[in-house]
């Protein structure tokens, strides 16, 4: 597609555009109440990293009410540029009418490719964005690549099973939209000495929602995320039950960590679904990962992808999860995990000791 | 209320085949099924036909074989099946597959009567992107919310519960709406014979090809979708040690684990912090 658009081959609903056009990389940004999602700062990660490759830049898109403050934090994490559409209108999420706010300034200012971090709203919104602008959208991407020739940029995603990578190509259509799950992508370092463009759009038109915000609850959740967790126990099918989790459950306390789990797991009901690590759960990234009656499918295996160190604990000496490990025993976990836990009480008893002795 | 419900015939088995030549999914040889988070979709249709009355309409563009996906969620209960299948749909991404029901939702409207809801999973295991919902919804134009768990008709307009991460909303849109379900939010019914016998008595399954939508080809299948399947590659494994130990005892498993984790160099530094002892 690099002599220019044949309109009349594509279907007659997209407008005719021609990709050549279109320019920079763009991170959709969340706000709520309590701020900046980490996701979507996480985003400029491979933001950067597609616009180093295409020699363009990176903007950052702010849509809300109140939400141009934030407008530095996006810069100091990268972005060469700010657009913000700060609105009383906008005072509440609703999926379309944001959609539509970033598809009209996507065709506005012509941009290349927009992320956005696939957090719940962001899996909501992200499709509708695209449709407006009738371009293609690739899910829950792992990695971003540029084609060194045509110059198009690549998302690449895991599709069916976590086993096999798609490049995924939009040849006709501009912006190209992709979406990444939280944490596969870090946050990149923070530089206050940055500094950016911040260009303020005032919309006449923004489109009223045929939706209201009845009411809103914030879920109490007092325990550490799986996702920020240095040390995480993880059980699967083969724990076997509640009981075995509270063994866990005491591993884990003692290594300062916590406890997740399988889909498997989870699915018996033995732990909450945000507790799931996996490709349908979350990616995690703790320093030690353990895991105990898990098997190693692929699709688990793909949320520990990052994580430091695998231990495995399986009776099954063919389990994939031994292929995948950096310390494997072959053994019930019902005998090893008591004593792992007495071993590290008392390793910490003496150390205590010791620490006092001197 | 007349509430439709899109359902997605997936093969149930982790190997799938690609032709790597055009790079789409080979689906011949793999057992296929409802993909489970429809179920939960139809399971929601259902309660609220069962409650408010009506009838639930269930959707699949897919090749013929998902005749049996209709016809097993007719045996859950719901009033009828519609396939749409047609050649000329083959390959298409998810701005395709949702331009075809949108239109089939449509028509609906115009030979069946008012829809008022369009039900969706919340994503499917084959390919979890979980587009469909929201794609359908813009190019109806209708208001629409992801991850619903609960949902009541009140004067005309629909009161839906969702759960997010960290809160849970409540919100009322105007119908027709489209919403999809929360995957576990609720437990699909059991097929029952009798469903099958009587929907099959009453309702025959519909089927639509192109020649009674009429789309223009070029907005339908691989020619519709701007997406393009570049390559399929492996994902690269990730390097690891590979150690692994079968202990004569538990005792001797646990002094292996901590002695392993204490000599490696990715582990050592935060387990000694751990057992307190800054060594
Ligand atoms: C589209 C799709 C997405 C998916 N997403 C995810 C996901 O996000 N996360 C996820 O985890 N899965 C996911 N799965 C499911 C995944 O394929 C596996 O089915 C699942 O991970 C298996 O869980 P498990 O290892 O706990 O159970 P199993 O595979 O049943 O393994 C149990 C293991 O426990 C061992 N065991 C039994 N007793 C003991 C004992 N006493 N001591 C020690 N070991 C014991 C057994 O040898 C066995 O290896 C997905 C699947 C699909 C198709
Ligand atoms: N071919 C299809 N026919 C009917 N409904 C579908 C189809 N594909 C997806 N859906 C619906 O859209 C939801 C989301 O699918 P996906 O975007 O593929 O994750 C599914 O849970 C189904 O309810």
């Amino acid at each position: 597609m690099n002599t220019g658009p044949d309109c009349g081959k594509l279907c007659p609903e997209w407008s005719c555009i021609d990709p050549r056009e279109y320019r920079g990389v763009w991170v959709v940004a969340e706000v709520d109440e309590d701020g900046i999602k980490e996701a979507s700062l996480q985003m400029m990660t491979p933001a950067l990293k597609i616009a180093s490759n295409l020699g363009e830049e990176v903007t950052g898109v702010l849509v809300g009410y109140g939400v141009e403050r934030y407008s530095e934090e996006l810069i100091a994490h990268g972005a060469s540029r700010v657009i913000v559409v700060d609105d009383p209108r906008l005072s509440t999420y609703y999926p379309d009418v944001y959609a539509k706010v970033v598809a009209s300034l996507a065709e506005k200012f012509k941009s290349r490719v927009i992320l956005v971090a696939a957090t719940m709203r962001g899996r909501e919104m992200a499709p509708y964005i695209a449709n407006t602008l009738r371009t293609g959208i690739t899910a829950d991407c792992t990695d971003f690549d540029v084609d060194p020739e045509t110059r198009e940029v690549v998302m690449i995603r895991p599709p069916f099973g976590a086993i096999m990578l798609a490049h995924i190509k939009t040849p006709t259509r501009r912006p190209q939209i992709g979406t990444a799950r939280p944490n596969v992508f870090p946050v990149p370092p923070r530089d206050e000495s940055r500094r950016g463009e911040v260009v303020r759009v005032n919309l006449e038109d923004i489109p009223k929602p045929s939706a209201r915000l009845v009411s809103v609850r914030k879920i109490p959740r007092e325990e550490v995320p799986i996702e920020k967790a240095e040390v995480i126990v993880s059980g699967g099918k083969g724990v076997g039950g509640p009981e075995g989790f509270k063994l866990l459950e005491r591993l884990a306390q003692l290594l300062g960590g916590v406890v997740a789990g399988s889909r498997k797991a989870v699915d018996a009901g033995w732990l909450p679904p945000e507790r799931q690590v996996g490709q349908t759960g979350k990616t995690v990234k703790p320093v030690i990962y353990i895991a105990v009656g898990i098997s190693g499918a692929a699709q688990h295996m793909f949320g520990v992808r990052e994580a430091g160190v695998i231990v495995a604990i399986n009776t099954d000496p063919n389990a994939p999860i031994f292929r995948q490990a950096d310390y494997g025993v072959i053994a019930d976990y019902r005998e090893v995990i008591p004593r792992l836990i007495e071993l590290l009480e008392s390793a910490k008893g003496s150390n205590r000791r010791s620490n006092l002795g001197t | 209320m007349r509430v439709v419900v899109g359902i997605k015939w997936v093969p149930n088995t982790q190997a799938v085949r690609f032709d790597p030549r055009t790079g789409t999914l080979l689906r011949e040889g793999v057992p296929s099924i409802v993909n489970p988070h429809d179920l939960v979709a139809v399971e929601f249709a259902l309660e609220l036909r069962d409650k408010y009355g009506g009838e639930v309409i269930a959707i699949t563009m897919a090749p013929p074989s998902a005749l049996k996906g209709l016809e097993h969620v007719i045996g859950m209960g719901v009033d009828r099946g519609i396939l749409i299948t047609d050649r000329v749909f083959a390959g298409a991404d998810t701005l395709a597959t949702s331009y075809v029901i949108a239109h089939a939702i449509r028509k609906i409207e115009r030979e069946i009567g008012h829809v008022d809801l369009a039900v969706f999973g919340q994503e499917t295991i084959d390919s979890s992107t979980a587009h469909i919902g929201a794609q359908t919804a813009s190019w109806l134009g209708w208001p629409y919310l992801y991850y619903v768990t609960k949902a009541e008709p009140v004067d005309g307009k629909l009161i839906v519960e969702r759960t997010l991460e960290d809160r849970v909303e409540v919100y009322e849109l105007e119908l027709p709406a489209v919403v999809a379900v929360a995957m576990r939010s609720r437990k699909p019914r059991p097929v029952r014979l009798a469903n099958k016998i009587r929907a099959k008595l009453e309702k025959p399954l519909i089927i639509w090809s192109n020649k009674e939508l009429g789309l223009d080809p070029r907005c339908v299948g691989l020619r519709g979708s701007p997406t393009v399947v570049a390559k399929i590659t492996f994902t690269p494994e990730v390097p690891r040690k590979k150690k692994i130990y079968r202990p004569r005892s538990g005792d001797d498993a646990a002094h292996w684990i901590l002695k392993s984790l204490l000599a490696d160099e990715k582990a050592s530094k935060i387990l000694r912090r751990i057992l307190g002892g800054e060594m």
